[in-house]
């Protein structure tokens, strides 16, 4: 890495010797908590599908997907990082580049962003922060660019600081999704992007080259939503499992993924005609909602589900992190660069439930959202989780309450930090609500 | 039927032996550093008391924040169910349950059969919890047991930041220096608590009737004041420390009786 002489207006210098210091110990606890996690992942389900393996590799932050992406670069592609889902990856695949998402999934880093926001800031900001202080992650050291979306007041700042090290590529999200200029000032933020893309890469977007990108993802949201349904009926892959499937597409070669995805597909309908189960049928179904959990210091909740007694099953959930990241596929009338960028500007702002938006009616598409998943995978209850400082998810609890409440679904508010200590007294109130949901399911 | 429930409490482990629904037996003992010990200690000491066997019982649940360190137990159950089960119990017409304990302040709502249907828990602080008479009451030199009736005596509360233990704790220094007369201070710690307690059970809305279990439960300076902030009528049954214990209890003689079904 060519050491970058940008003048640092946020981050203090941290003296290298620290620095490497700090970066080994939080790689060598990534490292177990990675291997720990997985080997977690199996014990709960003795009959883990064998494609699962996949992800388990792809997974390793430091291992073969690092070396690939290195290899990549060597040869002149360049690196894409983004932090939210807005960033529309079409174009970066269509510039010929490879886009990984970077946001901090690491407890021990959050300590370290404390040296230069206040612990109120939210954690995935913080332990982003501290993670590019040390350089403790290779994606967002590969990344030649990272696209911000201005979404919470969290990401908005994070972008300045982030720029004190990497260039960053801000889009700002219109707040009020359904206004009639809404989607035209998007569309002028995806445009403005695609040139930025096009500056960095030095590749012109072609309309071919879209195309061939639009195809290819919607061919992985074919995959994904294919995973989706698979979850809908008696549990055949645990909700950890699927979970990881989803997020490792936000770094994997899509293309390998969606091959990966389909195969693991097939074996689950193996398992279905088998009626081999994950964990047994009237186990309660579990939908988690609220800020995105990242790999992987983060599985503390789903872990927590999923290893309780009673046991619970993550069916669901409405994190951009998991099961909201490839549900959407840009949907195209016409070929044409001007149809295929206004589909591209819908898929990213329409579709998406993120709490940063409000319309006429309030973030009522989140709503709606949560109440066709209830169905449609039979929910029991619902835990809505938010890290402290995660102001939006934080506010919109009230609202997302009553209206479960009209279903006569339970939802527990579970608030937690970037920290392993509260481990313990999250495992009393998950495992209360499971007991909860099961005693509604015996009588 | 004979079962037995064991509440592995932070600061209290309490024990109750339930024999066709009655309380034979109830012990208890500090929780210490060898909380496994002292409980099987109060345990021995609860059947000796009912003159029972041990293996003429049917089965033994843990609960409370130790429950993992009860290895004597047939299994465990959570704090919020047994919350359910015991204040329906007591008070069939229970609807809310609030325990205030040690370091833990919750509450819990439940249907006729005492099963819970929704819980909240205070966050991750001990200042709505019994933690924090005794902070203040170190602060305010004066024993423990005596804070709630020297808040009785007081017309009015002196003003107390209860966001924490600790600046809690620090307010009340300053109010001393303030020379504030030591009953507001001590109806400012309770008033403090249940406003607390009270924001919380109306997060999960207040259902008639209340009742109140848990050790603190026995503090009238408390109850006082939670009285006064919910405006409504609380149930406190007698020895309200037991709930959990005796909510474990008749649980284990549910499960028992599934068991030979």
């Amino acid at each position: 890495m060519p050491k970058q002489s940008r003048e640092k207006k946020y981050v203090p210098e941290l003296p290298e010797k620290e620095s490497e210091e700090l970066r080994n110990a939080a790689k060598t606890m990534s490292v177990k908590v990675m291997a720990d996690n997985i080997e977690r992942m199996k014990k709960t389900n003795p009959t883990r599908p064998e494609a699962m393996q996949y992800y388990d590799e792809v997974a390793n932050f430091f291992g073969q997907r690092e070396k690939e992406i290195l290899e990549e670069k060597a040869k002149g592609k360049k690196v894409i990082g983004y932090f939210c889902m807005f960033a529309p990856i079409e174009l970066i695949l269509a510039a010929d580049a490879i886009p990984v998402r970077v946001n901090s999934g690491w407890y021990d880093t959050s300590k370290l962003g404390d040296r230069v926001v206040p612990v109120e800031v939210c954690p995935v900001i913080r332990s982003t922060i501290g993670a590019k202080m040390v350089n403790l992650s290779p994606y967002m050291e590969l990344s030649d660019a990272i696209i911000s979306t201005l979404t919470c007041d969290g990401m908005t700042k994070l972008s300045e600081v982030m720029s004190d090290y990497t260039p960053i590529i801000t889009m700002s999200p219109p707040r009020v999704k359904d206004s009639a200029q809404s989607l035209h000032l998007w569309k002028e933020e995806i445009k403005s992007v695609k040139t930025q893309i096009e500056e960095i890469t030095g590749n012109k977007i072609t309309s071919k080259k879209l195309r061939e990108a639009i195809e290819t993802m919607q061919r992985a949201t074919k995959a994904f939503r294919r995973l989706q349904d698979l979850r809908k009926g008696n549990p055949v892959i645990m909700g950890r499992d699927a979970m990881l499937v989803n997020q490792t597409s936000t770094w994997d070669n899509i293309k390998r993924w969606t091959e990966k995805t389909e195969a693991l597909c097939d074996e689950l309908e193996k398992l279905v005609q088998q009626k081999t189960w994950a964990c047994p049928p009237d186990t309660p179904r579990v939908l988690v909602t609220g800020t995105p959990m990242f790999w992987p210091d983060n599985w503390k909740l789903p872990t927590l589900i999923e290893e309780a007694m009673p046991q619970g099953v993550l069916v669901a959930d409405e994190l951009c992190s998991s099961d909201r990241l490839l549900y959407d596929p840009v949907g195209i009338d016409e070929w044409t660069m001007d149809d295929m960028l206004n589909a591209i500007s819908e898929r990213y702002l329409m579709a998406s439930t993120c709490p940063c938006f409000t319309s006429k009616d309030g973030n009522e598409d989140r709503i709606n959202w949560l109440i066709n998943k209830i169905k449609e995978f039979n929910v029991n209850g619902v835990i809505y989780y938010v890290v402290r400082g995660c102001m939006l998810y934080a506010m919109e609890y009230s609202r997302v309450k009553k209206a479960l409440d009209k279903m006569n679904i339970p939802v527990y508010y579970l608030d937690t930090e970037y920290t392993r200590e509260d481990v313990g007294q999250m495992k009393t109130r998950v495992e209360a609500f499971l007991e909860m949901l099961t005693a509604r399911v015996d009588f | 039927m004979i079962t037995a429930g064991v509440d592995m409490g932070i600061q209290t482990i309490k024990v109750v032996i339930l024999k066709d629904g009655q309380v034979v037996a109830r012990s208890k003992a500090a929780s210490g550093f060898e909380p496994t010990k002292a409980a099987e200690q109060a345990f021995e000491e609860a059947l000796k008391t009912a003159k029972i066997a041990k293996a003429d019982v049917a089965q033994v649940l843990a609960t409370g924040s130790g429950m993992d360190m009860a290895p004597f137990a047939n299994g465990t159950t959570s704090m919020m169910g047994t919350d359910a089960k015991a204040g329906v119990h007591l008070f069939p017409t229970a609807r809310t349950i609030i325990d205030v304990g040690a370091e833990e302040a919750r509450a819990v709502k439940c249907d006729e059969r005492g099963i819970m249907m929704d819980f909240v828990v205070n966050e991750r602080c001990a200042a709505g919890a019994g933690t924090f008479i005794e902070a203040m009451a170190r602060a305010l030199e004066v024993k423990m047991e005596d804070m709630g009736p020297l808040s009785l005596k007081a017309e009015r509360a002196s003003p107390i930041n209860a966001s924490c233990v600790i600046f809690g704790e620090s307010d009340v220094v300053t109010l001393i220096h303030r020379q504030e007369s030591k009953p507001e201070i001590a109806r400012a710690v309770f008033d403090a608590m249940a406003d607390r307690v009270s924001a919380m059970v109306h997060r999960l809305g207040v259902n008639p009737e209340v009742v109140l279990v848990g050790g603190v439960a026995k503090d009238v300076g408390f109850v006082a004041s939670l009285k006064r902030k919910l405006g409504i009528n609380i149930l406190i049954p007698e020895n309200p420390e037991y709930a959990g214990a005796l909510g474990a209890a008749l649980i284990a003689a549910n499960r028992a009786k599934g068991a030979q079904k």
